[in-house]
């Protein structure tokens, strides 16, 4: 381990790779975009590295946020896994919960898409327990072997996934027969469920089984081909990985468990969420992603991102820890057109290519970045600082013919309509999030980033009435920016159904320190000290006939009185009642933090003079205020100093992203630099 | 069709509009699911959320289980019917659970209310929560398969306010209570329809606030020709003609004659019509349909067929009729027992039976036919507690143009709702599962095959109570162009024993030991079967899905009796 001056995150993403830097002696960020490389990851990741010329031998920690494992899924690239189960359920995979997708409700003619495992490539073997883990059936030793031999030599297996019933309970027979398999086909990569999701719940424990078996070389080969060109470049920091449901983890415990990972794509922005959330002392705060395609929000309560435990791949459960992100079709590429009388946005986007009409790339089909140009907020000439000159001739073309004409309204008309329709998409997405946590959203702030958030945010706070609208420093490379402030994490869980009046604190307490020794000895392995170490439990509860749970978090103690009031005081902020049904426990967590050295968030210096220093001009564009064009002062907000106030109409342009605010809205600049936006105080409200 | 511009809301505005009703619906779906006690409702989504204009014409409902969108059209013209308008006030809530207005078994209680602008007047919408009760004191618990009139089916409310001008009506409460063998859940979850109802009426408020009545209503109006335009626009690449098709339910649940339904679809001149004269007059058991319910299930139908990928509104349906007389089996009327509602599964592949012949690029084969359903009720030996749980099992669906059926899923009629998994059942009842596998060869043949059926093997290791519900076990899934139809999906008590029979819809004791076989069947095929890809049969025989045993591909044929093991 080096003691490096500098911290480097790389983030993939669909378009661009973003690499954020962080100079731990200044407290400089730089940041620099590349674009994706889909056939060879790395290539890309490298690019952006070059592009911001960090030494890699003086850099002491390297995040990287990868969609890798994602991509493997949905592009079926993923190694040619088998199954071996118990004998009677050779189709629990394939039956699944027997649903189809909510989209495709009304399609009688679903197809479902092609397993990842066909059935010639299942086996079932003798052996069973019964729900309490007792043996019912003695696993079949020889059986076991003949299935493997059978899957790899007859239809070409490269990795066998092992699910029994209720090996949650006890993964002795899975144990066994991983053992036997790994002896006798020592080749042959076996994944075993009771090690990667010790959950109930037979499908999805073997959903999850299988994906980690299908990702697993794919996700190995990449992680040891990206490190080996690091380390030719004296990279001798540590390489950590982000998870999808928070924090980081390293290389090695990454290519162990790439389940982890695969839906780390957002995690980095949440990271940086939290990390602001708790920094900037703001209990409740929504975040809010807005891309080129895609527009995710996620409920942040105490510093903490809303979590689950189940997520979803294409239709394949997977029990690992994540956010609880809603995403919908809304961006800046989203595109607009008009339908027997209706204005409708999205949810098709035009992408990276051919991308918006003003892009000049062949785009024909007015996007939300075309409206934003026509309305004024974008600087056709000053677009990522000048590199890429924008076609607003074009994009008012493409919304005169797309939109204005069919409507009969100006093309000014039409690009705002566009933009209400935009807005009452994320309003009901961000509204949605809230009422399902039983919060006030005008008690909350929106924390804005992506490259359009910034554009966005300020128009939905004023619509939904939120307390305040956050930008943070380099919005559009925020996600890489949080990844910096990742902790090394790892979640351990066991499914152990029990009523909790039956069950004493003692082997309670037995059961938290076996799974704590796992996530202690996890920790250990990967690099964190004892002393930055530490370990939260969690239980999830439930009465008495419920399938779904609570988690609360539990002191060390296990005081169950304690533990049952938080249960019955969560249950009734979440669901409006307490019940009067004995409570059982579901699920024991573990959570494992090694924490890192946070980023520093430095303080700005004051600068000399008033916020005029900053204000580059003025600028037409369309305040949705007053429903009309105005000037806008615009500002550039490398100018901009702490205390500095802003009254809308107004533009702060940085170059990869702006941020518009209307009539009737101030901003201030706190010591960090973020822009506070809120309306008026006895402003006018609409 | 595009409205002219003199009217008073553009395109924009009303597609803002739009998406306010439908957040408006879906909060509403999220305080319900978020507050409710019963997990039928929060987890199988037996529910319902409709937000009408004052011409009580659908403007936005929220996603949930297909067959219940639709009930509440006809139940809220019913309850205002019933309660007329003239009586109507702000924080009026309405109950009401009568089947042969509300359009649903007595199970399933509605709330509707008003929604007035603040300065008072008339009604500017009305909303609707439809909910499934878990017990409303039926002559059994559970569910009721044998009941031979609507008073073995419950307590019955026409249409009675259960809130009056925002405050509770605690006599008509007290009366649930007493009424109800879970009394606690039941009010539970009424009050938790009456969260979701409170979020629907804060909503519109700020919608009214913020755009004005008549821009609301301009919009609505818009909103509606949108709807009939699109649904108008894919039924002219719809043939036009007319089409019947027959079936039959298995029994009604008191003597064993099975039952014949017929339909006959007219498309012609911009109207569909779906009639089901020629079906039984209504039965003596529980399987007649209210007509509300009926309309639910053509409802389905038509939207399959027109514009599946919209979220619907009264515009859609603008082109639809359905007929059936009073007093037949699609049309109950008082006295005829309505609860065992699986005469609308079957219907729905009824009407499409009448349809594929003409277009079966449209729509497959028949799948399975039926929602096989098993339910154990007792009392666990290990928490001493009462446990009822239920399973819906998947089968195969019908074979398209285009492709083979999907192997085991749950019936289309509610393909979204999940199994139940082995872990949880073995868990809380004393059901031990000895297998659950596909079928090979319950796939109908052809050219593309129908999807598989599902054996599930049950082992008792306590006893208890077992119930099924399947209407569909007598006559085979049928075929399209060539295609082979599978065996009907059968219940096999006591295997092996000598008290093995083969049955449907049934209720049981069991005790410890005892076994019981459920076969679901496989989806109907399509085209003939020597026109199968060499390639896809092979494939078929490796994966196990078709044995290869030679067994002669069967055309189907008449109505069958179940074959016995």
């Amino acid at each position: 381990m080096t003691t490096g001056k500098f911290r480097l995150a790389v983030d993939i993403g669909g378009t661009f790779v973003d690499a954020m830097e962080l100079d731990t002696q200044t407290g400089q960020f730089r940041f620099q975009k590349a674009s994706t490389t889909p056939r060879k990851p790395s290539e890309g990741v490298l690019n952006a590295i070059e592009a911001l010329g960090t030494p890699l031998d003086d850099v002491d920690l390297f995040t990287h946020g990868t969609t890798l494992g994602l991509n493997a899924v949905l592009e079926r690239r993923g190694a040619k896994v088998g199954i071996i189960t118990n004998e009677g359920f050779r189709d629990i995979f394939l039956v699944g919960r027997a649903n189809v997708p909510d989209a495709h409700m009304y399609d009688f003619q679903y197809a479902r898409p092609a397993p990842l495992v066909p059935r010639r490539c299942i086996a079932g073997v003798r052996g069973r327990l019964d729900y309490k883990g007792r043996v019912v059936d003695e696993l079949d030793e020889d059986g076991v072997v003949k299935a493997a031999r059978h899957l790899t030599e007859d239809h070409g297996v490269e990795a066998i996934a092992i699910c029994f019933l209720f090996s949650y309970i006890d993964p002795a027979q899975e144990q066994r027969a991983a053992a036997l398999i790994r002896e006798a086909l020592p080749r042959v990569r076996v994944s075993v469920s009771s090690n990667i999701a010790r959950e109930h719940r037979e499908y999805e424990r073997t959903s999850t089984t299988v994906l980690d078996a299908y990702i697993r070389p794919i996700f190995e080969r990449y992680v040891d081909e990206l490190e080996g060109r690091m380390r030719e470049s004296a990279f001798s920091g540590r390489f950590l990985i982000m998870r999808s449901g928070g924090g980081a983890m390293t290389a090695e415990a990454a290519k162990l468990s790439p389940t982890n990972t695969i839906l780390s794509g957002p995690a980095g922005g949440i990271a940086g969420a939290c990390f602001l959330g708790a920094t900037l002392d703001r209990q409740d705060l929504i975040s809010f992603d807005v891309g080129g395609t895609s527009l995710d929000v996620c409920m942040i309560e105490g510093g903490q991102a809303v979590a689950a435990f189940e997520a979803q791949l294409e239709n394949h459960p997977l029990l690992i820890s994540t956010y609880d992100i809603r995403t919908i079709g809304a961006g800046g590429g989203s595109i607009a057109w008009f339908d027997e009388g209706l204005l409708r946005v999205g949810p098709q986007s035009a992408g990276a290519e051919p991308g918006p009409i003003c892009y000049g790339r062949g785009g024909t089909e007015p996007t939300v970045t075309d409206a934003a140009l026509c309305l004024g907020y974008l600087d056709p000439d000053g677009f990522l600082g000048g590199d890429m000159h924008l076609d607003r001739d074009g994009a008012e073309r493409g919304l005169v013919n797309s939109i204005a004409e069919p409507m009969n309204v100006t093309f000014e008309q039409a690009a705002a309509g566009l933009f209400d329709v935009l807005l009452a998409k994320t309003v009901g997405a961000v509204r949605q999030i809230t009422v399902e946590r039983g919060r006030d959203p005008r008690e909350s702030a929106l924390l804005a980033y992506g490259g359009a958030g910034p554009l966005l945010g300020p128009l939905v706070g004023r619509e939904m009435d939120l307390r305040e609208i956050i930008v943070p420093n380099a919005p559009s490379g925020f996600s890489a920016w949080g990844m910096l402030s990742a902790d090394v994490v790892d979640d351990y869980s066991r499914t152990h159904i029990q009523l909790l009046d039956d069950m004493s604190p003692h082997a309670l307490e037995a059961i938290y320190q076996e799974i704590e020794g796992e996530a202690a000895a996890s920790l250990q392995r990967q690099g964190v000290r004892p002393d930055g170490a530490s370990l939260t439990r969690q239980l999830e509860l439930r009465y008495l006939g419920q399938e779904h749970a609570l988690a609360v978090q539990v002191s060390s103690n296990l005081d169950f009185a304690a533990t049952v009031q938080a249960f019955e005081e969560q249950h009734e902020a979440r669901y409006g009642h307490r019940m009067e049904a004995k409570v059982q426990t579901l699920t024991i967590r573990v959570r494992a933090i090694g924490s890192t050295t946070k980023p520093p968030l430095f303080k700005l210096p004051a600068k000399s003079g008033d916020v005029s220093r900053a204000m580059v001009g003025t600028r037409q564009a369309f305040c949705f205020q007053r429903r009309d064009k105005t000037d806008f002062a615009v500002f550039t907000r490398d100018k901009l100093a702490p205390g500095d106030r802003i009254s809308g109409p107004a533009l702060i342009d940085e170059g990869s992203s702006v941020t518009v605010i209307h009539t009737g809205q101030s901003l201030v600049v706190d010591v960090y630099g973020h822009l506070i936006v809120t309306a008026l105080s006895e402003g006018p409200k609409k | 069709m595009v409205a002219p511009h003199t009217e008073p809301i553009d395109g924009a505005t009303t597609e803002v509009i739009r998406h306010h009703f439908i957040s408006a619906a879906e909060e509403m779906r999220m305080t319900l699911t978020r507050t409710a006690c019963s997990p039928v409702i929060y987890e199988v989504r037996d529910f319902g959320i409709s937000i009408y204009d004052s011409r009580l014409d659908l403007v936005a409902e929220a996603t949930g289980l297909t067959r219940f969108l639709g009930a509440n059209d006809y139940s809220v013209r019913k309850v205002i019917d019933y309660v007329g308008r003239e009586g109507l006030g702000p924080g009026d809530v309405i109950l009401s659970n009568y089947p042969y207005w509300n359009g649903a078994h007595t199970s399933d209680a509605t709330l509707t209310a008003p929604v007035f602008a603040q300065d008072g007047g008339q009604p500017f919408a009305f909303l609707c929560v439809r909910a499934h009760w878990a017990d409303l004191g039926a002559k059994d618990a559970g569910y009721v398969i044998d009941s031979t009139d609507m008073h073995q089916e419950g307590l019955v409310f026409p249409g009675t306010f259960v809130f009056r001008r925002g405050e509770p009506i605690r006599e008509i409460l007290e009366i649930i209570r007493f009424n109800s063998r879970s009394p606690d859940i039941v009010l539970g979850d009424f009050d938790a329809q009456i969260a979701a109802i409170r979020t629907g009426q804060r909503r519109l408020a700020g919608l009214l606030e913020k755009f004005g009545g008549d821009r609301i209503d301009a919009a609505i109006g818009r909103i509606l020709a949108h709807g009939e335009a699109a649904a108008r626009r894919a039924l002219a690449d719809i043939p036009q003609g007319v089409w019947s098709a027959t079936d039959f339910l298995d029994d009604d649940g008191i003597t064993d004659e099975p039952v014949p339904m017929k339909v006959t679809v007219t498309h012609r001149d911009g109207r569909f019509g779906i009639d089901f004269a020629g079906s039984s007059p209504c039965v003596a058991g529980p399987v007649n349909l209210p007509f509300g319910s009926t309309m639910a299930t053509c409802k389905v139908a038509f939207k399959a067929l027109t514009t599946p990928g919209e979220p619907s509104n009264g515009g859609h349906m603008r082109p639809l009729d359905v007929h059936a007389e009073p007093g037949t089996l699609f049309h109950a009327t008082y006295p005829a027992p309505t609860f065992t509602q699986w005469t609308g599964i079957v219907a729905l592949e009824l009407i499409f039976k009448a349809l594929a012949q003409a277009m079966p690029e449209r729509l497959p084969a028949s799948s399975g036919g039926d929602v096989p359903g098993f339910m154990m009720i007792g009392v666990h030996p290990d928490t001493g507690s009462a446990y009822a749980i239920s399973n819906n099992d998947a089968v195969g669906w019908g074979a398209t143009t285009r492709h083979d059926g999907a192997d085991t899923l749950n019936h289309p009629c509610q393909s979204i709702v999940r199994n139940t998994p082995i872990e949880v059942m073995e868990t809380r009842t004393p059901m031990f599962f000895d297998r659950l596998e596909i079928i090979p060869d319950s796939g109908g043949a052809g050219r593309y095959r129908g999807g598989v059926g599902l054996r599930r093997d049950i082992r008792f290791l306590a006893d208890g109570e077992f119930l099924t519900v399947m209407k569909k076990t007598k006559t085979r899934p049928w075929a399209l162009l060539g295609g082979a139809s599978p065996d009907a999906t059968r219940t096999i008590l006591f295997p092996g024993t000598s008290r093995q029979r083969t049955v449907g819809t049934i209720r049981v004791a069991v005790a410890a030991g005892d076994t019981v076989s459920i076969r679901t069947a496989g989806g109907g095929g399509f085209g003939l079967p020597r026109e199968r890809s060499p390639a896809d049969s092979a494939a078929d025989i490796e994966d196990g899905y078709v044995t290869g045993s030679g067994a002669a591909p069967d055309l189907g044929g008449p109505a069958v009796k179940a074959a016995s093991k």
